[in-house]
């Protein structure tokens, strides 16, 4: 499998001992001071947590068939005043100080296969791998490349939802999916269910834990011994499977340790049972908001340090409000400037609107949550019509702790390549990352000018 | 989800025996076996065998990995994909959700643990009954070192929790989780002749998931055990016994749900104000439409697989028969229905599963419904589009009142026609079925003409399309190699195409009957060969 990422070799700091081996006394002869700070034991081994000692978190927020560049650029380029919003990002008037709008960037890769290829580049910052006949990605994707980086140390690596019923494109590697929940009550559950427990409340003392744990390591002596009799790609899908399996051995084995002082953290409203389509329409927006609500609260209880949101996956043929056809038909078919497609431009925008909102409504120390994050919004195409790679739509959320400029507009000229945004991002985030792509999106300067 | 659904017109015929008698032809070609790789289970097989052992009782796992598919069928994609992080939560909440069911006390549970705990942690009595329930789950018998980690594990829990069943519950939920159950292990051994074979438990879960699409029941892990699989004689008695068994149906039903996407319609996604038939209960009905059908031509009438896109005879419930303006079944469920002999709908081109599955949310799609015939009813794969060109179609206008006006452009760009002219000219024979497939004439106004060609064979509609299609002879081609895909959970390369032409020959030699496919492909050394690993 090939990775996007390249880190700096020496940039790798020491293990530190997380407090739970450090508690049940399973270091041997280690010596190791527990004197740590409670947030900072709990900090990842690799990012970096904010000034003020909150972890940084990263979110991606994905939809399907892009916008429509000529409506979508704002006006004026800058910071403040110097900028402001257009017709497509209306929806974001209430966040435009906490947000940055790229434009004019590229995803550089071959754009053989419509919002295919341009899905793969701009979430894995490769081409698309079509080397098995089949289309897939060819490496990780951002999420879990980051996740890998910054998700070490908290129940679960990623979280992943999605507004309507999709596949996702949340990739371990080649065939590799992490499937998002599609269904809030599901992830409520899942989150904030019968194991939960709130600031305050010390671990769960439940001897099943420990149980389960011992079943999951007869699984993986299965794995082990499976392992050493197939073929190497085999071998490759059960390390896979082998990685998910200690994830939740690991999780498991949290449940048991206090859970986090975070004064923000509280367990949100029960979510409705089920959200069924109306008029034929999948309820998309209500699904979405109370998501957005229930990563928020995920995020202030530090069960996650990073998050996927997908609205639609790319060709979606979702019947958005007030539409007479799907997206991806009228993308296509719509003639004129497209009023249809921009109203679902406008729609989906509202709803990453609405979830910047959900992050900066939950106060951590001084600041808000969303301070502490940077959420990356993109599509896999601009111009759906023609399934342009150009002048990509972008937007930015949260300063990640102040090292990244917001209320600001950048639009460099020269096609500079989508990947040296990620870069960015992933420096924001204390990522040691030394390059990032392939090829032509080769890249390893990162937009200064995004950077504070 | 058959089994919901009465089949009340089925019940009634005995089906004629669903022995075939071997094909008689020239030497099978050389074995040119792919490399072996594990298949995990799909979400039908595991719930499959689930039911199979611990009977419809039990309440399924809904919420499992999803399946994906590769070169158009969930089966290739279960031997390319892994499980992901997710999918082994989900997997562990299904194992114990299945485990606690089974031993509750009751039926189940006295039916799965053969002997009586003589204290909270008894090893004896854990042994007997994980190695009977870990025979049928991993499809084969335990080793003593994968029986003992269950069993301690097994006491471990009931020590803790003070109670046997409990404690039992930890072992069968890790048997559950384990990749014995999750994946069939099919590696191939060395036989005795040196050459690679499937043998034993291997090919009998390979039989059974190709037949049945479940694990192996008692009768053929015996037959394994006991080596009768090795033999000519021993595979064609288990061969022949599981094509009469019920569960042969369940195999067929669950191969075409895959080679059509059936499991799409669950989600079939139709604007209701346009088309005012739609509501939540014609994707599953149609879906079983589609299915009733291909059982009956392949166990009751046993015949040519090719009337598929030709016959009359169908099997509709009321929603259905509404769609179609036809007489509603006189009770609920489905029943047998000749369409009328002077209508516009014969076959799969004209039921609502293809008619509504390959189609807009709001209308129709002549690109798609082409592209359904083309790759999956031909096996002829179609191009992506170019990632840079405009493929808008122009709105209806006057001069322009029906689909086949607007996409002109399709069809004489040569940008565009290189593959539209592949798959529109066969749309447009079906744009006499609107989006959902109700039947109409005209479209703003003007007639609609559905005729056309495909490739050679002119056709005035529908009904000539289906003819043609049938006649086609990359249709038979196509349906071996996919039967072949589905089998090998591998889309056959060069090396393999002269066994799939074997194959093909001898479907055609026994009139193209789909059991006599299954049983030659299920008894061919090819299907026992195994290639080296890789």
């Amino acid at each position: 499998m090939k990775r996007a990422l390249r880190l700096s070799p020496g940039a790798r700091p020491v293990w530190t001992p997380s407090r739970r081996l450090v508690l049940r006394g399973l270091l041997g002869g280690l010596a190791v001071s527990v004197a740590l700070p409670p947030l900072l034991s709990l900090s990842s081994r690799r990012a970096r947590a904010a000034d003020d000692g909150f972890p940084l978190r990263f979110g991606l927020f994905t939809w399907g068939n892009g916008n429509l560049p000529d409506r979508w650029v704002p006006e004026g380029e800058g910071e403040g005043d110097a900028w402001s919003l257009s017709d497509q990002l209306r929806g974001l008037a209430a966040v435009k100080p906490d947000v940055a709008v790229i434009t004019g960037l590229s995803c550089k890769v071959p754009n053989v296969v419509p919002h295919g290829s341009g899905n793969a580049g701009m979430l894995s910052g490769l081409p698309l791998d079509q080397s098995t006949g089949e289309d897939t990605f060819a490496g990780p994707s951002i999420d879990q490349i980051i996740a890998a980086e910054i998700g070490q140390d908290t129940l679960y690596q990623s979280i992943l939802t999605a507004a309507s019923n999709v596949s996702g494109s949340s990739y371990n590697g080649p065939f590799s999916r992490n499937p998002p929940d599609t269904d809030p009550y599901t992830l409520y559950e899942r989150l904030f269910g019968a194991t939960f427990r709130e600031p305050g409340e010390e671990g769960l003392v439940d001897p099943t834990l420990g149980l389960r744990r011992s079943a999951l390591d007869a699984v993986m002596g299965d794995i082990a011994a499976l392992n050493a009799r197939v073929g190497s790609e085999d071998k490759l899908r059960l390390e896979q499977h082998l990685d998910g399996v200690r994830q939740l051995e690991t999780r498991l084995a949290r449940l048991e340790e206090d859970p986090p002082s975070l004064e923000s953290c509280a367990r949100p409203a029960t979510p409705a049972l089920s959200y069924p389509d109306v008029d034929g329409r999948p309820q998309v927006s209500a699904r979405s908001r109370v998501m957005a609500d229930l990563l928020a609260m995920a995020l202030a209880c530090d069960q996650t340090r990073v998050f996927g949101h997908t609205i639609s996956d790319p060709v979606s043929d979702l019947l958005f409000d007030g539409a007479s056809a799907g997206h991806h038909d009228l993308t296509h078919n719509e003639s004129g400037d497209q009023p249809e497609v921009h109203n679902i431009t406008v729609q989906i925008i509202d709803e990453l609107g609405a979830l910047i909102e959900a992050l900066r409504a939950v106060p951590e120390g001084d600041a808000t949550l969303l301070d502490h994050c940077v959420v990356l919004a993109c599509s896999e195409v601009s111009l759906g019509r023609t399934h342009s790679l150009d002048d990509m739509p972008i937007v930015l959320a949260g300063s990640c702790g102040g090292a990244l400029k917001t209320d600001l507009h950048l639009r460099p000229t020269g096609q500079e390549s989508t990947n040296r945004l990620h870069l960015s991002v992933m420096r924001a985030l204390g990522i040691p990352a030394v390059s990032f792509g392939e090829d032509d999106g080769y890249a390893e300067d990162g937009l200064s000018a995004l950077e504070v | 989800m058959r089994l919901l659904i009465p089949l009340l017109s089925l019940s009634c015929a005995e089906p004629p025996p669903t022995t075939t008698p071997p094909v008689v032809r020239g030497d099978a070609p050389a074995v040119a076996a792919p490399a072996p790789t594990l298949r995990r289970l799909t979400s039908t097989q595991l719930h499959n065998s689930l039911r199979d052992l611990f009977g419809d009782e039990l309440a399924l796992p809904t919420s499992l990995e999803p399946d994906e598919e590769s070169a158009g069928l969930r089966s290739v994609g279960a031997a390319v994909t892994s499980i992901s992080p997710r999918g082994v939560e989900q997997y562990e909440a299904a194992a114990f959700f299945v485990a606690d069911q089974v031993m509750a006390e009751g039926a189940l549970r006295d039916a799965w643990v053969p002997c009586e705990p003589v204290a909270t942690a008894d090893d004896a009595c854990a042994g007997l009954a994980l190695s009977g329930l870990g025979e049928r789950l991993w499809r084969r018998p335990l080793t003593e070192s994968e029986l003992s980690v269950l069993v301690s594990l097994s006491s471990e829990a009931a020590s803790t929790l003070g109670d046997f069943y409990a404690g039992l519950s930890y072992g069968l939920a890790a048997m559950l989780q384990s990749p014995y159950f999750l994946y069939r292990v099919e590696l191939g051994q060395e036989d005795e002749d040196g050459a690679r074979r499937f043998m034993g438990y291997e090919l009998a879960s390979r039989l059974s998931f190709f037949l049945w699409n479940t694990a192996p029941d008692a009768a053929l892990l015996e037959a394994a055990a006991a080596g009768e699989l090795e033999t000519e004689a021993g595979r064609l008695a288990q061969i022949d016994r599981m094509l009469a068994d019920d569960r042969a149906r369940q195999g067929v039903r669950d191969l075409f749900t895959e080679i059509y996407h059936l499991y799409e319609l669950d989600d079939l996604s139709k604007d209701p104000n346009i088309f005012e038939h739609m509501s939540a209960q014609v994707g599953p009905s149609a879906r079983e439409e589609t299915l009733l059908g291909v059982e009956y031509l392949t166990f009751e009438a046993q015949a040519d697989m090719r009337d598929l896109f030709t016959t009359r005879r169908t099997f509709l419930d009321r929603t259905l028969a509404a769609i179609y303006g036809v007489p509603a079944p006189a009770r609920e469920g489905f029943a047998e229905t000749m369409l009328p002999a002077d209508g516009p709908r014969r076959g799969l081109l004209g039921q609502v599963s293809t008619l509504a599955l390959h189609a807009h949310a709001v209308s129709t799609s002549v690109t798609r419904r082409g592209l359904f015939v083309r790759e999956v009813l031909l096996c002829q794969e179609m191009p992506q589009p170019p990632a840079d060109v405009d493929t808008s179609i122009p709105e209806a206008t006057e001069d322009a009142p029906t689909m086949r006006e607007r996409v002109e452009r399709h069809l004489t760009d040569p940008a565009c026609a290189g593959c539209h002219a592949m798959t529109d000219p066969i749309g447009l024979g079906l744009e006499q079925f609107d989006g959902i497939g109700r039947f109409r004439t005209a479209e703003n106004g003007a007639t609609i003409d559905p005729s056309g060609e495909l490739d050679g064979a002119a056709f005035t509609d529908a009904l000539g399309l289906g003819a043609a299609l049938a006649a086609h002879p990359a249709a038979t081609s196509c349906l071996v190699e996919t039967v072949y895909t589905y089998a090998w959970g591998h889309a056959p390369d060069d090396a393999e195409d002269p066994t799939v032409d074997w194959f093909l020959e001898g479907f055609t030699l026994t009139e193209h009957r789909l059991l006599a496919l299954l049983r030659d492909i299920a008894a061919s050394e090819a299907f026992r060969a195994a290639g080296e690993l890789q």
